[in-house]
């Protein structure tokens, strides 16, 4: 099996909120720094990954971030657009079709096909696309939208194909698929938090993935806690009278998520069977270059 | 929460991972304690309030939570409380069901491939069935409240908007339009060529393959004479939802990102003419320097010194490391909580406090209400 880092395409799946851009990015990065040209494409409401490094928002134009990092944020309108007009070739045929109060019907109701294109697209850039007679990305993360939706995003293409089996996107969902399957090229993440919720649905989400037969990826346990006191310190710390009130009650906080991140570590092991990294809670006054890189450094071991 | 007193529909609404449910469920346990027959209504996939209820398994159905639980968590309601987890799938089957207006139309809609992915793939369709259930809830006059914890939409507008866009949907002239030239009105109402013809539909099935575009053909013929209930009762949802009698509870985390998309949320109910009745900010990070004492290595050593405690292992240290991470975080929380604070004016803030465990009985739910009065 390749290493994460020598896949064509690596998908990071999980809950809203668990940190899934933060993974997308330090992955992106840890590929960047080893000399490979990376594009992240951004599949979610809100772009997240220029600002990260305090750079503007790509939007749907493909910008370098830092040296070898390129991000993109794909939006379904213009997925559309550029995807058709590749099959359709002509823009007048384009607007024709698809610039009207009936096309825009029919786009809405036809199901997913916001999905499908976005997901066309994405593909097109981790196996199609060419730069200088070779493809142009070594490596395409895909920040795919929260669970729930994130299965449903991955599995477009088998439920599109259940309902169309000719047409040129038929063709395109038939080798996505097929590029989805194939652990030598792709791999799927995901991302959890210790806590009850996102434990849980990360676990289901194992098991969906793997029903559908998706390359096992890592599972990232995102902003965990250590150990930093024993039982007997903090007992004995929140008994030091009142000078100590404060450190006493910060210690029992700490322990008490440390506790939970131990909890849900154990119940994350027992249950999903991928190679667990944790990643530890970072405090930061701002979020920014500096703690995705020390996330990149915290996932050194699976990449 | 005196803001919500007389209202009989509380819509939670915000992110996904905020504590969305568990603040639902919170709401609605301090109506039944109050003396009212309270619901919350949670959507199917995460099984979430199933978790925070510590019931094994909710149905698609309204089930009265077990007095035992409430005797295990020492609390003695003067109502009821109810819950109820949405199945899409099986939700949509009875409204089809429901409406159709022969046995035959629901069984030829209920057997449409196309149905079957439309009815739970369709953007906004968890939004749509979320509302229909609320307003069949309010209209059975079976509850005092009703707490609706919504769909983790992506997008604030999403929810607000999935009636119009599912209508859009089923509005059958719009299909007659876009699918016109494959049917043939005949004696026995439309029939449906083979072949896609008209240049626009030809193209878009250069796109989708004319299979596709067939069945969806199929599917609105089937839907024929149905939309106009759904669209009477969509009105009156929206009348319902902008009305005093509904309550808009924005919950949400001291997380910018998270706050961003709670403000987002707000303006949009702001645009449809409707105000945000709360604000919840769960997880809120105590800040320890209320207590006083020693923050720094040198006074921790003294403190610990006089306490009579052995500083090994670099005890002090290691306070003091923690103290300021926890410091770090209360900042950041304090000045997201202003921000917010300032830029919802006048809308009641409640703040709960990141609590030690994970919140799934009502015992832990009877906690959470307790940062949620005082208004």
């Amino acid at each position: 099996m390749p290493a994460l880092l020598d896949r064509r395409l690596v998908v990071v799946t999980g809950k809203g909120g668990t940190g899934k851009s933060t993974i997308s990015a330090a992955v992106a990065l840890a590929a960047a720094r080893r000399g490979k040209k990376v594009l992240v494409c951004e599949v979610v409401a809100k772009e997240r990954v220029a600002d990260f490094f305090g750079r503007p928002p790509s939007g749907t134009q493909i910008r370098e971030l830092v040296p070898n990092l390129y991000s993109v944020h794909v939006r379904p309108r213009e997925a559309m657009r550029e995807y058709a007009l590749m099959i359709l070739r002509y823009e007048t045929l384009y607007r024709l079709a698809f610039e009207n109060a009936a096309a825009r019907y029919f786009l809405t109701a036809a199901p997913s096909l916001a999905e499908i294109v976005m997901l066309g697209k994405v593909f097109w850039h981790a196996a199609k696309e060419m730069e200088r007679g070779r493809l142009r990305w070594d490596m395409v993360v895909l920040d795919a939208p929260a669970t729930g939706h994130g299965l449903t995003f991955l599995t477009v293409p088998e439920v599109f194909l259940g309902l169309v089996s000719d047409g040129p996107l038929a063709r395109d969902m038939r080798t996505m698929q097929s590029l989805l399957a194939d652990p030598a090229k792709c791999s799927v993440c995901i991302v959890t938090l210790p806590e009850e919720m996102p434990a849980n649905e990360a676990i289901d989400l194992d098991r969906a993935l793997r029903q559908h037969q998706f390359p096992v990826g890592p599972l990232f346990l995102n902003a965990a806690f250590t150990s930093r006191f024993s039982p007997v310190e903090v007992a004995s710390v929140t008994r030091g009278g009142p000078l100590l009130t404060a450190a006493g009650e910060a210690a029992d906080t700490h322990e008490s998520r440390a506790a939970l991140s131990q909890h849900y570590e154990g119940v994350l092991r027992e249950k999903v069977a991928r190679d667990l990294v944790k990643v530890p809670f970072l405090f930061e006054r701002s979020f920014g270059a500096q703690a995705i890189d020390k996330v990149a450094h915290a996932i050194e071991g699976v990449l | 929460m005196r803001t919500l007193e007389g209202r009989k529909i509380i819509c939670c609404v915000g992110s996904g991972g905020v504590g969305k449910t568990t603040t639902a469920a919170a709401l609605a346990l301090a109506a039944a304690m109050e003396g009212k027959r309270a619901l919350v209504l949670t959507i199917d996939p995460a099984r979430r309030l199933a978790n925070s209820l510590g019931l094994k398994e909710l149905g698609n159905e309204e089930t009265r939570i077990d007095p035992r639980h409430f005797d295990d968590a020492h609390l003695t309601p003067r109502g009821e409380m109810w819950a109820m987890m949405l199945n899409l799938k099986h939700a949509w089957d009875e409204l089809v069901r429901r409406d159709a207006q022969t046995p035959q139309q629901s069984e030829t809609i209920l057997g449409n491939k196309l149905y079957q992915t439309l009815s739970t793939a369709m953007a906004g369709s968890l939004e749509y069935i979320a509302m229909e259930k609320v307003f069949e809830l309010y209209s059975s006059g079976r509850y005092d409240v009703i707490v609706l914890d919504t769909p983790p939409t992506s997008n604030a507008l999403d929810f607000l908007h999935a009636p119009d866009r599912v209508l859009d949907v089923l509005d059958n002239n719009a299909m007659r339009v876009v699918l016109g030239p494959m049917m043939k009105a005949g004696k026995v109402g439309f029939r449906l060529l083979a072949v896609p013809s008209g240049l626009v539909l030809r193209t878009l099935a250069r796109f989708t393959g004319s299979d596709f575009l067939r069945d969806l053909g199929q599917f609105m013929m089937a839907f024929e004479g149905m939309y106009e209930g759904f669209k009477d009762r969509a009105s009156k949802v929206k009348a319902l939802l902008s009305s005093s009698r509904t309550g808009f509870v924005l919950v949400t985390s001291p997380n910018p990102l998270i706050t961003q998309e709670a403000l987002f949320f707000h303006r949009a109910l702001e645009a449809d003419g409707i105000r945000t009745a709360a604000v919840v900010v769960n997880r809120v990070q105590r800040d320890p320097r209320r207590h006083g004492g020693p923050d720094n290595v040198p006074a921790l050593k003294e403190a610990l010194q006089l306490a009579q405690i052995k500083d090994t292992d670099r005890l002090a240290e290691r306070l003091c490391e923690t103290l300021t991470e926890q410091v770090v975080l209360a900042d950041l929380d304090r000045r997201e909580i202003e921000r917010l604070r300032a830029t919802l004016a006048g809308v009641p803030l409640f703040t709960v406090p990141r609590l030690r465990k994970d919140v799934h009985d009502l015992a832990g739910l009877w906690q959470i209400d307790g940062y949620l009065g005082g208004d």
